[in-house]
Order: structure tokens, then sequence, then C-alpha cells
């Protein structure tokens, strides 16, 4: 109560200063006038009397300084008046201010933006009720140690689900592709078939209706389905009464039951725009052998995760047992939902720029400190006379720990500002098909995390780097700085130590950065330069999936696939077209499991490698080499013995020693048996980065296909035939939703990410560099002006011009050497975390190595030459006057 | 040499001048300091500016209150009264004080009577 009152009464009274101290003034010396009256009264004279009246009274400027000191807060009065002192000396040199600002804003928004997205990502829990609880099952070998990539067998799953006692609930879900024919144009969607607990398990509500129970869930009941938030918003126009409208998806009639919330998600799944159940058939249900269900559970409150992994080992030891066929070495791996989100989408790759953006920073901080350094030294006499005038050296460090607090204070409004803006450039780099894989869309804010990160390293990194030059000058001996003659020949040898330490430091942290950054660049243009195994340039390409109900028999399906060739082919622009059951970084792929004739597998062993049903023009079109043998051609006709091409890689491994054309495969659960006619070259499907890898091509007259890729090589530019190449498949079947885009596009999409992360890498590379080289240049430019005076003893002496520049660049150089060879030594150590992100690059790749440290070396002899060329041309006269 | 004059500790001070604005009612800052001079007879060394500063922090406690007012020689002069808070703080002070004094009092009492 007392001391909120005095310091309401004290902060109040720093505001009417004048009139407060005018009227201490007036009470002061009406007190001595009185003393001095009353001592005339006793006899003295007027002079004596006040005389006496003043040694009474003690020091009036002390008792009016004490009283002021009392009456206001010093602290704040203190603070208040360094800052306005800082705000003038930043004022006073516009261009270090700016210099420096600037950095910092670099340095600090950087950190800004990489972090917004290591909050979303690794600090705020998944938009879900008590997110610890959610776990993810997925088949796991534990004789060969591979797991199946977040999915299981139905059988075992929804034996499981019947029998275990640790999880509330447990949901299967899987992605699939909806034709939504009415309703406007056909589209093709993204959607989800889900179990009917699965928005229970993840606590979501629908703003609409309701959402799925156990009878919907079942095979054969009513079709139901449930809109996303979007698309209700989209193509339903928002419709409030949407509920219990039938909508046609793939020719059947579904009843709409609810309509999600837009801000629900669920990252695993990615893109949703409808669910359904996923009412699978009795026989779906006890299919043990598949595995191919992603399903994810909910743990009960009480049971710890051990518990559920105890159980979940022991149920499926018994299930080895009961079924060794299928389950041999199999169990389920569970593991926490918010680690897999975690690592699924940019994870790794956040953290690496996080790293990289943290030494940035670090970076920025040194110039910085380097450059108030500089300053600190050529401001050593006004700090002198300072304190001659009285002031403490705590005092005067306390103002340019202040001062530099201020600096880094308003580089940290930069930093925001700056920081804001790549948060959103980030954004809008993340390409659309992605982001709903990532947690909150990829959307980012600067949020009270970010924010409290932002504050908390500017002041951070303001104290420590403020620190430095604030211990220098609180040790000044003020009697011998002010007996010194020049203004120039000061700043003390230990301070320039310290710069030179700032120099190096830097310029080794730049150089890692920049290794770092350019094995990643290195390893992005090698990946993009690489060759998918075909040439995608001038390529369409347009899928589309064929629906069950419409497209019942295999002919139906032969007929539109080759009638829409044909008219594709007759378009004029179009070179060569084909088709096939899916295209290189087309989305999901297919796979089938073979064996090898006579080459039986063992029990609970597989095989498996990815699948295409092609046209006969598809090797062509997509100019995939032939390595053996031949392409299909028309004796590979409906009805005829089955023809398969394979991959190079998987020859060369199945048949290392032989000749593969004329062998034999048993392909997929009919056990349809092919022989190899050809060989071609290993093709790209996933991503640009991707190991070569076995692939199996089969002619589409033997496999027809529901998935229908058509690639289509055009004379010009791909794009303006996208139009051309959609009417035509229309013109057979109107009702088909076409999504079509040049195969480089698809190509693009797949390798967004990288992209990001290479731009990144880019700007942060070249910041590093910029900050290093402002760095060596600052220090030498300031060393050849502290020198001044010997550089002219030297020429006065006879050194010629050529050797005082090969002195300056040689101190530049030296310094510069050290950090390189520091950076380089410690960039070795730090590439090692990178090598997972490289791609046909070493973590210690020479050339980007010996290539970096060249570079720095030549831009530090670069950043030297100026300062050196200044100290050759000095007039010897004019220098050793110099002050 | 003059017998030494003790310093006047800052709680010490306090406690003299709400008495004596207790005593004698308000009174401007010469007033305050002639009245502590008499009445330690000259033993207590007081520089009367030290005075300035503890009357300030006193009503930045809200123990004393202060008025500009015109002094008996028709000068301007400020006025320091006592408060209600500040009567309490004198009683409690002078309460403390008083078990202080009697416990020293005992103390070397004690001292002397010791074998």
């Amino acid at each position: 109560m007392n001391i909120l009152r005095s310091l309401a009464m004290r902060l109040g009274s720093m505001f009417r200063k004048r009139k407060l101290d005018a009227d201490l003034d007036a009470e002061l010396r009406a007190h001595l006038d009185a003393l001095a009256e009353a001592n005339i009264r006793r006899g003295m004279s007027p002079e004596e009397a006040r005389f006496a009246a003043r040694r009474a009274f003690g020091g009036f400027e002390q008792t009016k300084s004490l009283y002021r000191d009392q009456r206001g807060l010093p602290f704040l009065e203190a603070l208040v008046q360094d800052l306005r002192f800082g705000l003038r000396m930043l004022a006073k040199s516009p261009g270090f201010s700016a210099v420096a600002i600037l950095t910092l804003a670099l340095g600090i928004g950087g950190n800004t933006a990489i972090f917004s997205y290591i909050d979303a990502w690794f600090i705020e829990p998944l938009p879900f009720p008590h997110p610890d609880r959610l776990v993810i099952f997925e088949t796991q070998d534990k004789k060969h140690g591979w797991t199946s990539g977040g999915v299981t067998s139905a059988a075992d799953f929804f034996d499981f689900q019947k029998q275990n006692t640790s999880f509330e609930q447990t949901v299967a879900w899987t992605v699939a592709n909806f034709n939504l024919t009415s309703d406007g144009s056909p589209e093709l969607v993204e959607g989800g078939r889900v179990s009917c607990n699965y928005f229970d398990a993840l606590a979501a509500k629908p703003i609409l209706g309701r959402t799925f129970t156990a009878e919907d869930d079942r095979s054969g009941a009513p079709h139901v389905v449930i809109l996303s938030g979007g698309l209700w918003q989209g193509r339903y126009a928002g419709d409030p009464k949407v509920i219990g409208r039938s909508i046609s998806i793939g020719g059947e009639a579904y009843t709409v039951v609810g309509v999600m919330p837009g801000t629900f998600q669920f990252p695993l799944m990615g893109v949703a725009n409808l669910w359904t159940p996923l009412a699978l058939t009795d026989k779906q249900r006890a299919d043990r052998g598949n595995v191919w269900i992603p399903a994810f559970g909910r743990l009960k409150p009480d049971v710890t995760l051990e518990q559920a992994r105890a159980e979940t080992a022991t149920f499926f030891a018994h299930l080895e047992k009961e079924f060794p066929q299928t389950n041999a070495n199999l169990t389920w791996l569970v593991s926490s939902m918010t680690d897999r989100i975690r690592t699924e989408e940019g994870g790794p790759e956040v953290m690496i720029c996080f790293a990289i953006v943290g030494l940035v920073l670090l970076i920025a901080c040194a110039n910085v400190a380097n450059l108030m350094l500089a300053r600190a030294t050529s401001r050593t006499k006004e700090f002198a006379v300072r304190g001659a005038l009285g002031a403490t050296g705590r005092r005067l460090a306390r103002q340019l720990l202040t001062e530099s607090v201020l600096l880094f204070l308003l580089g940290g409004v930069g930093g925001l500002l700056f920081g804001l803006w790549g948060m959103r450039w980030i954004e809008s780099q993340i390409p659309g098909h992605i982001r709903a894989y990532i947690v909150n869309y990829g959307h980012v804010d600067l949020d009270f995390t970010t924010l409290a990160f932002t504050v908390g390293i500017t002041l951070l990194c303001g104290l420590i780097f403020g620190l430095a030059p604030a211990f220098g000058s609180s040790r000044l001996d003020v009697n011998r700085t002010l007996k010194e003659a020049s203004s120039q020949a000061s700043g003390s040898s230990q301070s320039a130590r310290m710069r030179r330490i700032f120099v190096a430091a830097e310029i080794a942290l730049a150089v890692v950065v920049l290794i770092s950054a350019t094995l990643l660049v290195k390893s992005f243009i090698i990946s993009v330069r690489s060759s998918p195994g075909f040439n995608p340039a001038n390529v369409m390409t347009a899928q589309l999936t064929l629906p069950k109900t419409k497209y019942t028999q295999d002919s139906q399906l032969r007929n539109f696939s080759e009638e829409a060739l044909a008219r594709i082919r007759s378009l004029p622009g179009v070179v060569s077209a084909s088709v096939a059951s899916y295209v290189p970084f087309g989305g999901f792929g297919q796979g089938i499991e073979f064996e090898v004739v006579g080459r039986p597998l063992q029990p609970g062993e597989r095989q498996g490698a990815p699948f295409t049903a092609v046209s006969r023009d598809y090797f062509s079109t997509m100019q995939i080499g032939l390595v053996k043998g031949r392409f299909f051609d028309s004796t590979d006709a409906y009805g005829s013995s089955t023809s398969v091409v394979v991959s190079q890689t998987m020859a060369g491994q199945l048949w290392p020693d032989e000749d593969p054309i004329g062998k034999k495969l048993q392909l997929g659960e009919q056990r349809t048996v092919g022989t190899i006619v050809g060989v071609v070259n290993d093709v790209k499907i996933y991503h640009l980065r991707q190991r070569r890898g076995w692939h199996i091509y089969v002619p589409m007259t033997q496999f027809p296909s529901r998935n229908l890729a058509y690639a289509v090589r055009t004379a010009g530019d791909a794009t303006t035939m996208a139009t051309a190449i959609r009417d035509a498949i229309w013109s057979v079947d109107r009702n088909q939703p076409v999504s079509s885009a040049p195969m480089e596009t698809l190509i693009a999409t797949v390798d967004a990410g990288n992209r990001v992360v290479t731009r990144l890498m880019v700007f942060f590379g070249t910041l590093a560099m910029f900050l290093g080289v402002i760095g060596i240049y600052g220090v030498m430019a300031h060393l050849v002006s502290q020198k001044i005076h010997e550089i002219g003893i030297r020429m006065a002496l006879g050194a010629s011009p050529a050797q005082v520049m090969r002195m300056v660049i040689g101190q530049g150089l030296k310094l510069a050497l050290i950090g390189v060879a520091v950076g380089a030594l410690a960039a070795l150590g730090a590439t090692r975390s990178l090598s997972t992100m490289l791609y046909q690059v070493a973590p210690n790749d020479p050339p980007t190595f010996i290539g970096v440290a060249i570079l720095f070396a030549g831009v530090a002899a670069a950043a030297c030459y100026v300062p050196a060329r200044r100290a050759a041309r000095l007039d010897p006269l004019v220098a050793l006057r110099y002050e | 040499m003059p017998p030494s004059k003790a310093e006047v500790l800052q709680g010490t001070l306090d406690l003299i001048v709400l008495k004596t604005l207790d005593t004698l009612g308000p009174l401007h800052g010469y007033g305050i300091a002639q009245r502590v001079q008499q009445v330690s007879e000259d033993l207590l060394r007081l520089n009367q500016g030290t005075l300035y500063p503890a009357l300030l922090r006193l009503e930045q406690r809200g123990w004393i209150s202060s008025k500009w007012g015109v002094s008996e020689n028709n000068r301007k002069a400020r006025y320091y009264s006592l408060t209600k808070r500040g009567k309490k703080q004198l009683a409690a002070e002078a309460e403390s004080w008083e078990r202080m004094a009697a416990v020293i009092a005992r103390l070397l009492a004690g001292a002397e009577g010791a074998p």
C-alpha cells in the first residue's frame, strides 16, 4: 500500500519537475533566510549570519540532489536519459545505425519466420483434444525390420479392435478419389473412407447434421456422405438445407448426412473434401494377406503407451501362432501420432532452416557488436570526459548497454516486419496439395509464442552482444585517455583483439552457413537436372478414374481408353499420345506382388514392385529408353499370352548373370503368368531424389485399368493443349472429371518442398556471406584509420605504397583465413546432419568446401583492398600530422 | 575537543519529526529544525538540509501532508502537518522505540550488575 502510493507519487512527480524544483528552491531559501535572520538577531553581521546559516544548513546543492532522488525514480530517469541519448547517438551516425538495424532485422526476421513454423510443427499441440493419447498403428516385420509405412491388414485391425482393452477407439481409414457428377461439371475430388468412429476419435463435431453411425458402416448399407466445409461452401454454395440431399458420386446416389467445419483437418489424410463410411465387405474384413489400411487409436485415459504396446505385442504374438502363413514375424508398431505428423512433411527441413537462420543471427549479432566496438573505441574520448565529470564506470557501461539494447530493439521491430513478410512468403511457396498434410494447412501466425521468441532473442542478443563494448568502456583509464594527444591512437589493444576474434568467428560461422547452403542448393540442382528416366518437356497429362457403376465390364474400360486415345491422337499439334494406369509423379501409384517362376518364396516372404499398365506407344511417347528386347506392340493384344516389360534395375538385380528376356513372372493374386519381353531404363515416379527401383509394365490391352492417365507429347507448349485433350476425352463421356497438368508441373509440385528450402538457403547463404564481408571490411577500415600515424612513419622511413598495401591486405587475409579454416572444420561436423537431405552430394563434398573457402578468401581480400588502397595512397606528411 | 554529537539515524529522525508535528501542530521546515535542535540541546548533529528529503519521504508514505502558507514574519512557507495515518504511525513507532529503549536499558543495567 505504502510502496504503491509512494511509487505513484514518485512517478507523478517526474512529469512536473520544473514546478517542483521551483518549490523546493523557494522552501530551502526561506529556511536559509530564516536561519540568517535568527543569526542577525543574535548579533552577527549580515555576512557572518549568512555564512553561519549555510554552515548549519549543510550542502545546499547536495540537499537538492538528495531531495530529487527521493522525489522521483532515479533508475527510471537515468534510463529515459540513456534512451534519449542513445537515440541521439543513433541519429548522429545514420550509416552505422542503418547497417546495424538492417542486419539485425534480417537476422531476427529470418528467425521469426522460421520459428513460426517450428512453433506450428513442434510446439503447438495437434488440434485435437488430448492429442497425446492418439497413436498410429502400422504393421512391422520384426525379423527384417521393415515397417509398412502406416498401414495394417483389415483382419488384424478388426480382431484387435474387438479384443483390445487399452483403447477407447480404434479407427481405420483410407484415402479415395470421388467422382462428383451431379450439381455442376464433373469433378474428381480427394476424400476419405473412414470407419464410423473416425470423427468421434478425433473429437470433431459437424457444423450441420451428424457423423457416421455403426449402421452406416455396414457393407450394403444405404450410401451416406459427409461433406467438408470447403466443398460445402464451394460446390454446394453453403446451402443450409444440404442435409438429406442426394448427390451423385461415381454414378451412385449418396445422401448427405453431415457437414464438417472448414477448420477440421487430419494431416495424415491430407486433402479431404468428403468422407464416406469404410463399409468393408465380410470378405474384405477377413483379409489378412493385404496390408493396406491406415489405422490409429485413442488410448483410454488411464492407459500408458507402454501398457498399450505390451498388450499389442501379446496380441500379435498370438496371431503369429494362429496364422503363420500371413502373420509370421509381424507385429504392430504403436507410435505417437504427434511425432508421426511432425516428421511427415517438412519437419526435418524446418529444423535445418532453423539451425541455419540461428547461425545467420549469430553472424548478424557479431557484426553489430563489432560495429559497436569500433564506435566505442572512437568514442573513448567522450567517455573519458564523462568519467572526468563524475560518471562512474558502471554508469558508462549502463549507457552503452542501453544503447546496444535500443539498437537491437529497433532491429527487432524491423525483424518482426521482415519476419511477417517471410512467414507469408513461405506459406505462399507451399503448394496447395501439400498444405493439407501440414498442421493448420501450413498457415502460421505471429502468435504469442512466436512473438515471445522474437522479443526474447532480441533482448538476449542485445544484452550479450551489448556487453562486449560496455565491458570495454567501463574499465577506461580516464587519466591516460585524456592525456593522449591523438584522438586516433586510442582504443585499447584488448578491444582490438576482441574485434578480431569477432570477425574471425563471424567468418567461420558464415563459412558453415555457406557450405551447408551450397550443399543443399547443389543437391537440389543435381536432382532437378537429373533425368527422371523420361523426357518431361512438352508432355501434357490428363488423368481420370472411370466409375465402377457405369463401367462394369473390362471391355467397357478397354473401349473407353482406346476411343479417347484415338481422338486425342488425331488432335492437331499432338506428336504422339499414350495412356497408362499411372504416369510418374501423378499421385498414388499402384504396386503388385509377384513371384519369379522357378523361384518360390518362403512362407511369409513377399516381393512386390510398382506396376503400370500401358498402351503400346507409352514408352515412345514418354521417351523411355529400351535397354533390351522390345516394347509392347500389336502382338500383345487382348487374349494373347501376357507380356511384361521390367525396369533395368529390377532385371539386373533379379538376373544378374542371365538374360532376363523370356523369364516368367507370376503376377498378383490371380497369379497370371507373364513373359518378360523387354527391359527399359529406370524411371522415377514419386520424386526426383528417388533411388533406382523396380518397375513392372504390362500392356493395357491385357490389364484394363479404371485409372487412366493420358500422356501426350505435343509439338509446342504442352499447356495450350489442356482444353483440347480434355474435350477429346469428354467427347467420349461428358460425365468424367479430368485433371490435367503438364508433366513438368507435376514434377515441380512434387519437388516444391525442396524448392522452398533451396530458395531460403540461397537467401541466407548470400546474407551470411555479405555479413562476413561487411565485418571484415569494417574491421580493416577501422584498423587503417587507427594506424594512419604508424603508416605515415613507415612511409616516411621508405616503405613503398605496395608494401603498405600488402601489409594491410595481409593482416585482413590472415583473419579471414583463420575464420575460413575454423569454419571449414566446423562445417565438416555440422554438415553430417544434412546427409539425409542431400542427393548425390556427399556431406563433405570437396568441391563445395574448397570453392567456399576460395570464395571467402577472395571476397575477404577484395574487402580489404579498399582500406588498403586508402592506406597506400596516404601522403606521409599528412599522415604524420593526422589527429 | 567538543563532545561528539550523535549522527541522526533515519528512523530516529522520522520519529522526531512526527513527534514534533504532533506536539506543535503544523510547522514549516525551519521550525521543525529549530525544535529538534532545541529539544536535543544541541547534542544531536543535524545538517538542517537533510530534513527536507526526510519530510518528502514521510509525505510520500502518507504520514504527513504539506500546504503552502504564510509564516509569522510574513514569508511564504510550506507547512507540514501530521495526518491520521501519521498519528497511528507515531504511536506505533513510539511504542517500539520505548520497548527497544527498555531492552537496551535492561541490558546495560545487567551488564553493570554482573560480577
